[in-house]
């Protein structure tokens, strides 16, 4: 039993996590300009959704489980490999809070990250890697 | 327009009980009976009047009615033999909610698991915008669980086990 939660907060949160994660800039999708920068992060969010049950009561919900995508771009395919072991390494099976606690963070039940796969983009001249991350947030 | 008319979306079911804390149940006759008694405990989202009940905020309606119950013989070394039907015990239904230890009703069905004794009046309300059908029974709370499964929010079940065979009732809003 509970309301729909607000993707809005989620995003904000995700970014000032990953922000807090690693010591490059972060941005929410991606923009040919930063192709320009060494480094960075970008990220998606996607999958947001609470099962509804039974009934005219909307909210006989259960609990959210959204995905957001992190893609890492580097110039130099180790410096990708080791911002995205930093990423693993802070949030595959993180639990706490997530965010900002003086604004708007959450506690987090658990955060799973899936490493999907490495990639180099020749146009861009970027080396990528693509990871997901699964949140299970209370309502 | 005596009853639902329509092939109905199983979503349009939902469960509802009495919210006192030791209620007294509905008779046979009043389980039977849609105004000031059966509408009372569905609340006004399904077409009830809700001034003595509660939704219990489930996640699907299992399956309800009678349990299959016949009396057999057969005699031995001969093909002769029956089947004779009785009368049907009401099913017991097996809930399962997304536990919300904050819910009045699940706290409620907790109490009364917990307790054993508590007799309570049980409705399930299939609504189509207009009208309701009902099917009222009354029963006590047993084999209570809960499954903290890490895959999805945590669940609380438990299996409703009506007492006495004509203690349900099918009643609609017109």
């Amino acid at each position: 039993m509970s309301t729909q939660q607000n993707p809005s907060v989620y995003a904000q949160c995700i970014q000032y996590q990953l922000s807090d994660i690693v010591s490059v800039p972060v941005y929410a999708n991606f923009n040919r300009n930063w192709a320009t920068e060494p480094q960075f992060l970008t990220w998606n969010l996607r999958n947001v959704h609470q099962p509804v049950y039974t009934g005219q009561d909307q909210n006989n919900k259960g609990i959210d489980r959204p995905i957001f995508q992190i893609n890492v771009f580097s110039k130099d395919m180790d410096t990708a490999f080791n911002l995205s072991n930093t990423i693993l390494q802070s949030l595959h099976g993180y639990s706490g809070m997530f965010g900002n606690p003086a604004t708007n963070g959450f506690w987090l039940a658990k955060a799973d990250v899936f490493w999907l796969y490495n990639t180099y983009d020749n146009e861009i001249k970027l080396h990528q890697i693509v990871l997901d991350c699964q949140l299970d947030v209370l309502t | 327009m005596a009853l639902i008319d329509k092939v109905l979306a199983g979503y349009t079911a939902t469960l509802w009980m009495q919210d006192d804390v030791t209620p007294t149940p509905l008779t046979d006759a009043q389980l039977s009976t849609w105004t000031a008694q059966v509408a009372n405990i569905v609340g006004t989202t399904a077409g009830g009047t809700g001034t003595a009940g509660m939704a219990v905020p489930v996640e699907a309606i299992p399956a309800f009615g009678a349990d299959d119950a016949v009396a057999s013989y057969s005699v031995a070394g001969a093909r002769t033999g029956a089947k004779i039907t009785t009368q049907n015990q009401v099913t017991s239904m097996n809930i399962t909610c997304a536990w919300n230890p904050a819910d009045p009703a699940m706290l409620q069905i907790r109490d009364d698991g917990y307790g054993g004794v508590t007799v309570r009046t049980y409705v399930v309300a299939v609504y189509d915008g207009t009208d309701t059908v009902a099917y009222a029974f009354n029963a006590m709370v047993g084999g209570m669980q809960w499954d903290m499964s890490p895959s999805a929010e945590g669940k609380f079940m438990f299996t409703l086990h009506p007492v006495g065979g004509n203690s349900y009732g099918w009643t609609t809003n017109s």
